[in-house]
């Protein structure tokens, strides 16, 4: 889906790459968790899921020139499956594939974009890279708590 | 994010934090984190009221963590919730900077 063309809607938002839209994403997620009851616990996993994949995409992959854009989708919950897809314009980058750098090196050498990528990995249920005609799209999956089997 | 600073007897120092600790809130406390660092050897963060705290809001505490316990101090982190304390440990910060849930054994260890 280009960019230009992504409808406005109350679950789609559009950010400019500046670290100062990555603000929006609270007050988004709260009006999103209110309205389809997702839990604390899920809200603050999509939260962070989020600040760290903008700010890579900011920063990495768009290398903080101003005026691109990113868009970030929620999905409807589906089968007890919240859904965040996160699409830009920048050059292939899969954070799948980037290593995981929390263990074993020593926690004050870690790189704030390694970090932030182990975080995703620790917090998303599930992720999904794809490789779009324009850039890249990350698909960001919570399960809801009470669809989790008890034994 | 705010921030404000108590001496408590005993040579410690509060930092109490409150609210998000995102890029923004970062940033914000970023200078006064680093004058403390520069300054104080017994610190202690007060963390019950971070209701959020992403990468850049460990790298905040970290580096200030580094920089007092090279200067022969100690910092400890006091009562993060569930979900930040979640974030602490995914990210191994709470072997450079213990967590502790009760204020006396949080003090015990600056002094």
């Amino acid at each position: 889906m280009s960019l230009d063309s992504a409808s406005t809607n109350e679950d789609t938002l559009t950010l400019e790459s500046k670290l100062s839209e990555i603000l929006r994403i609270p007050l988004w997620l709260q009006s999103l968790a209110t309205r389809d009851g997702i839990s604390e616990r899920t809200q603050f996993g999509m939260d962070l899921c989020l600040e760290e994949v903008l700010s890579n995409i900011i920063q990495h992959g768009y290398a903080r020139t101003p005026h691109r854009r990113i868009l970030v989708r929620y999905g409807k919950p589906q089968e007890g499956t919240f859904t965040l897809i996160v699409e830009d314009e920048a050059p292939p980058f899969n954070p799948l594939l980037f290593p995981d750098s929390a263990i074993p090196h020593p926690p004050g050498q870690l790189s704030h974009g390694g970090r932030g990528i182990h975080l995703l990995k620790q917090f998303a249920d599930t992720l999904n890279y794809e490789q779009t005609p324009t850039g890249n799209r990350l698909t960001i999956s919570f399960v809801r708590p009470e669809s989790i089997p008890q034994d | 994010m705010q921030m404000s600073v108590e001496e408590l007897a005993g040579g410690v120092t509060k930092v109490v934090l409150e609210g998000r600790l995102d890029i923004a809130g970062a940033q914000e406390i970023d200078l006064k984190m680093n004058v403390i660092a520069g300054s104080k050897k017994a610190v202690l963060v007060d963390m019950q009221k971070v209701s959020f705290m992403g990468s850049m809001g460990l790298r905040a505490l970290v580096a200030p963590a580094q920089a007092i316990k090279g200067r022969g101090g100690k910092m400890v982190l006091f009562a993060p919730t569930e979900m930040v304390e979640k974030v602490l440990k995914a990210s191994a910060i709470d072997a450079i900077i213990p967590i502790h849930h009760e204020f006396q054994s949080a003090l015990a260890v600056l002094q």
